[in-house]
């Protein structure tokens, strides 16, 4: 039997995935993360950032999201979002770059939109770093 | 007939505007690859997007608890469309000529679409130099001129432009939004369409009848709504923009493509004759010498 929901993530600049799952989970702005199975009542919800799941043939995949939208559906889980990439593209390295370079510029930030940018850059690294990692729960 | 000396010089300037016209369809190509590649990617996103606003205003619109709403002003404009007074309008052509039947088509869309309609209920934003030629030509006083935008410059567009139009709506100066631009089918292939991004028509009943049941909205309907609906004018006007970008890179290399081509016919017609003429002046001479040598 073939999994029962079709979840898509699309962004501006690419199909990031699109075939069909038996699980998804994915991080709302404002109510933490949502967990879906088949039959889901339709939702449509703000994403913050943070890791999707899925489950594909029994297999546990992630990927990676930064703000846009969740739509779901009893069959289908539609993700519109800012920015999403799969585990394969992320540069462990360079994220790890990103998280020192964020950590010094906090340390050192004299204005607030400073600390507000390198605060956004190490919460983006830290969510690249956990994913590149195949965490065993929930993100943070 | 011409002389020899005048057909040679005629060759040589055809020669060069063939040299011209190869290289502005080369160039063109590269452009187009560029556009195209940003549209393609595009595509399924807003394609999405706007599959997904449908379905959550359309089941919204159907249902009984849309009354129980309380909505902010973007969902207004959504959901409970003004009547249609004052409209904005984003048409979008070309900087550059050169590109065939492009900014004509556009521009005759526009001439149609404009008809009937009282200028001072219009608010008209123009892309290209092309547009805002027609603008002015036609009496419109533009109210914003966006002049040779790169292809990196287009997402700072749509946002300007989304977010005018929103506080515009909202303070009653506009009650729709539309663009005008050139549908990229292929290189070769464009349309001018007149799309209308808010308020929304439903083409199919706003029920599928499948799904009825509206969508959860959550944290709450007015956050979910008022962050959903300017993102789906966003993508529609940056998606309007690249179709545009493309459509214009396509027509302009099918445009040079066929002058390269007109001019090769051209260096041909003449090169025969010149040569027929070279022939005609070298067989006067024999004549001459024959007829010298019998007499």
């Amino acid at each position: 039997m073939s999994d029962p929901i079709l979840l898509e993530v699309v962004t501006p600049n690419k199909r990031v995935f699109g075939a069909q799952v038996s699980e998804v989970s994915f991080p709302s702005a404002a109510n933490g993360y949502y967990g879906i199975l088949p039959g889901h009542t339709p939702v449509m919800t703000p994403l913050g950032q943070g890791l999707i799941y899925y489950v594909q043939d029994g297999e546990k995949h992630w990927l990676t999201v930064f703000g846009g939208f969740a739509e779901v559906s009893s069959d289908h889980v539609t993700i519109l979002a800012r920015n999403s990439e799969t585990v394969d593209e992320i540069d462990l390295n360079r994220a790890e770059a990103a998280r020192q370079r964020a950590l010094k510029v906090l340390n050192e930030a004299q204005t607030e939109t400073d600390l507000n940018s390198a605060q956004a850059a190490l919460d983006r690294s830290i969510v690249r770093i956990q994913a590149a990692g195949h965490p065993g729960g929930h993100g943070f | 007939m011409a002389g020899l000396q005048d057909i040679r010089r005629r060759i040589r300037s055809v020669k060069n505007t063939q040299q011209v016209t190869k290289a502005m369809k080369m160039i063109s190509a590269v452009k187009l690859r560029k556009s195209q590649e940003r549209l393609v990617s595009l595509r399924p996103y807003a394609d999405k997007m706007k599959a997904v606003t449908l379905s959550v205003v359309g089941r919204i619109k159907g249902h009984h608890l849309a009354d129980e709403l309380v909505l902010g002003p973007s969902a207004q404009a959504f959901l409970n469309p003004r009547d249609e007074k004052r409209i904005r309008v984003v048409l979008i052509a070309s900087d550059k000529g050169l590109c065939g039947g492009f900014n004509a088509n556009i521009l005759k869309m526009a001439n149609v679409f404009f008809e009937g309609r009282s200028k001072a209920d219009v608010v008209l934003d123009v892309v290209g130099k092309r547009a805002a030629d027609w603008a002015r030509k036609h009496g419109f006083k533009a109210n914003i001129e966006y002049l040779g935008i790169p292809l990196t410059g287009v997402a700072r567009v749509s946002s300007e432009v989304c977010d005018s139009a929103a506080a515009q709506y909202h303070s009653g100066e506009i009650d729709a939004l539309y663009v005008i631009y050139n549908h990229f089918y292929s290189a070769v292939a464009q349309e001018p369409v007149v799309s209308k991004v808010f308020p929304l028509e439903f083409d199919t009943p706003a029920n599928d009848g499948k799904s009825g049941v509206p969508h959860l909205l959550e944290p709450d309907p007015n956050t979910t709504l008022e962050a959903l609906l300017p993102r789906f004018v966003e993508t529609e006007m940056l998606r309007s923009l690249l179709e545009s970008s493309a459509s214009e890179h396509g027509a302009r290399m099918a445009a040079m493509d066929k002058a390269s081509n007109n001019a090769g016919d051209m260096i041909g017609r003449l090169t025969l004759t010149m040569n027929k003429i070279r022939q005609a002046s070298i067989t006067n001479q024999i004549i001459e010498i024959v007829s010298g040598a019998n007499a």
